[in-house]
């Protein structure tokens, strides 16, 4: 990487880079915006899934979910139990056991588990995504691509964000599904006879409104997870050493876009 | 996109439709999980519960029966009245432990939500019937809680009272320090209640003349006793007054007998003698007889008569004893 080139600072420099910057993030926000709906429609459109785009999508899904997914269950596995033993023997400690499972049913499957696979996908693959299109984007390949009559949003750029978007799906509901199993086991063991309070329990903290926050929360993770990467390596200018720089913003925009959020349905669903 | 994966895994379609098929198969089966962990597949009864404040109770909490869950609040709203409806689904294996006298109470404590909970005095009783309405006691810790330091400051003056310099309870137990000191004193209990010595040792003295007129009764019964056991002696022991009674009684039959013999042969006389009136001189020697054997006859009863009487208890000394 060629090193940047040292510029004495001046207040008016800095000042005219901080108005840009506050005049450039929402438009940066918008483009994210524009891209997952576009994601969305081709997505949503039969016509689109010829065979390349359907090659690409399974490629990006085997590199996104699959390969992670056994790492990332056990991860969760023994962070799941470790979690669960703390609050159990807390609660036990002062005298509220009984909570003990709901709470941690709470924190780690609605809560925990969707945060930790979208900063897992996000780490993993965003961050590779945005360096690699980066790379294209400032060598050109995508009009390159149109040139030879392919279209890259179909057939490279779209299948990395539903690779993405199933990925953090994938992750947090067979996780979340495996942190249950082990949350059973963490509280009583392999005795089948806790399995009625236990379902009914997990029922109550399972309601419409929790259901369908955990749902849509995952989805969105999902959204910025495919998108927000992808954009921000679009929207560095073409120099070599701007790669580096598309990662960072589109890290430090993801890392926003997924606190966001999960404040959002927390303070929607707690507050 | 060769250069992405310059060596594409094999089966690669395959494997990202297993995992979608995963996913799509996990998501249906645990949205059936969580519609039978909240019983959409039971079949339930409408139980509503009518409370002043349902407060704390939020839908999908449990209302208890002896700890174990029977029933599901769906849907709580705010009646016609004023009152909170809280309108419960019972499954219907969960029915029997609801009975018509089946009390529910309310109760929120300081930690925890709160708590719906029904008592079953009698499971004989009818059973509960669909879409019942049960008011619900409350149980509240925190709401009891100004009603309780009001009663404790009625009881905290009631006690200051109680602990005044002129209370009754003082006065009582200055009387029972009195009466205490009296019991101690030299009679005791007596001084206590009698109130001074003076009258308990007239009470003890009286006592003493008791016992004395008790010992004196206890010799006196004694001799009784001895007298009784002699009078039975001399009445029906052996020779006492019953044998010489019955045999005095043996002699006068005998006498008797003897009596109505002559008086048959003085009946006899007497026919002779009317049978010979004519010849009353032939028959003075027969009467001079007569008369000496009735006047014999009538000295043998007399003596008999007299020996009865000598043997009678209760006879009468006619005579006069000379000294």
């Amino acid at each position: 990487m060629r090193p940047m080139p040292q510029q004495p600072y001046s207040l008016t420099r800095g000042l005219a880079g901080l108005g840009g910057a506050l005049i450039e993030e929402p438009a940066s926000w918008l483009r994210v915006l524009r891209f997952a709906a576009v994601a969305l429609v081709i997505a949503a459109s039969p016509s689109a899934w010829d065979r390349t785009m359907r090659r690409a999508t399974a490629e990006q899904i085997h590199f996104s979910a699959w390969q992670p997914l056994p790492g990332f269950a056990l991860v969760v596995s023994l962070l799941g139990y470790v979690l669960i033993r703390i609050v159990e023997s807390t609660a036990h400690a002062y005298g509220l056991s009984q909570y003990a499972l709901g709470l941690s049913t709470r924190v780690l499957l609605l809560e925990l588990i969707p945060l930790l696979a979208a900063l897992f996908v996000a780490l993993r693959s965003g961050a590779a995504i945005s360096t690699e299109v980066a790379l294209r984007h400032i060598r050109g390949d995508f009009e390159t691509l149109v040139r030879a009559g392919q279209d890259p949003l179909r057939h490279d750029l779209v299948p990395r964000a539903i690779g993405a978007v199933v990925a953090v799906l994938a992750l947090a509901w067979l996780s979340s599904a495996l942190a249950l199993v082990i949350a059973y086991v963490a509280l009583y063991g392999f005795s089948p006879w806790a399995l009625d309070g236990f379902v009914r329990i997990t029922g109550q903290v399972f309601g419409p409104v929790a259901m369908a926050g955990y749902a849509l929360k995952t989805l969105l993770f999902g959204a910025a997870v495919a998108s927000i990467p992808i954009t921000a390596a679009l929207g560095v200018p073409r120099q070599t050493e701007m790669a580096p720089i598309a990662v960072l913003r589109g890290m430090v925009r993801l890392g926003i876009a997924l606190a966001v959020i999960e404040g959002g349905f927390l303070a929607v669903l707690y507050a | 996109m060769a250069e992405s994966f310059p060596q594409a895994p094999r089966h690669v379609e395959l494997k990202a439709l297993a995992l979608l098929a995963l996913v799509v198969l996990l998501v249906a089966g645990f949205a059936l999980y969580v519609l039978y962990s909240r019983g959409a597949f039971e079949e339930t009864q409408q139980l509503y519960l009518m409370a002043d404040n349902s407060e704390g109770v939020s839908v999908g909490a449990d209302l208890t029966f002896s700890g174990f869950p029977v029933g599901r609040v769906q849907r709580i709203e705010l009646a016609q009245n004023g009152q909170a409806r809280i309108v419960i689904d019972v499954p219907q294996k969960d029915t029997r432990w609801l009975r018509s006298t089946t009390v529910f109470t309310l109760e929120r404590g300081l930690v925890g939500s709160a708590r719906l909970r029904a008592f079953t005095g009698n499971l004989d009783d009818p059973p509960l019937p669909d879409g019942a309405v049960r008011p619900v006691l409350r149980g509240d810790t925190t709401d009891e809680m100004p009603a309780l330091i009001a009663s404790l400051k009625r009881v905290l003056d009631n006690l200051d009272r109680m602990t005044g310099r002129d209370s009754d309870l003082n006065t009582s137990l200055a009387a029972m320090r009195t009466m205490a000191e009296r019991l101690g004193g030299r009679y005791g209990a007596l001084t206590a209640l009698l109130g001074s010595e003076e009258e308990a040792k007239k009470v003890v003295a009286a006592i003493d003349r008791a016992n004395t007129l008790l010992g004196s009764l206890d010799e006196l019964s004694k001799k009784a006793g001895h007298t009784l056991d002699q009078a039975d002696a001399r009445v029906f022991g052996a020779g006492g007054v019953v044998d010489e009674t019955q045999k005095a009684v043996a002699q006068l039959n005998a006498a008797l007998a003897d009596a109505r013999d002559t008086l048959k042969k003085a009946d006899a006389v007497l026919a002779e003698a009317q049978k010979t009136a004519a010849n009353t001189s032939a028959a003075t020697e027969d009467l001079g007889a007569l008369r000496a054997q009735i006047e014999a006859s009538l000295r043998k009863l007399s003596a008999l008569i007299d020996e009865v009487n000598r043997k009678w208890p209760f006879q009468r000394d006619t005579g006069v004893n000379l000294p």
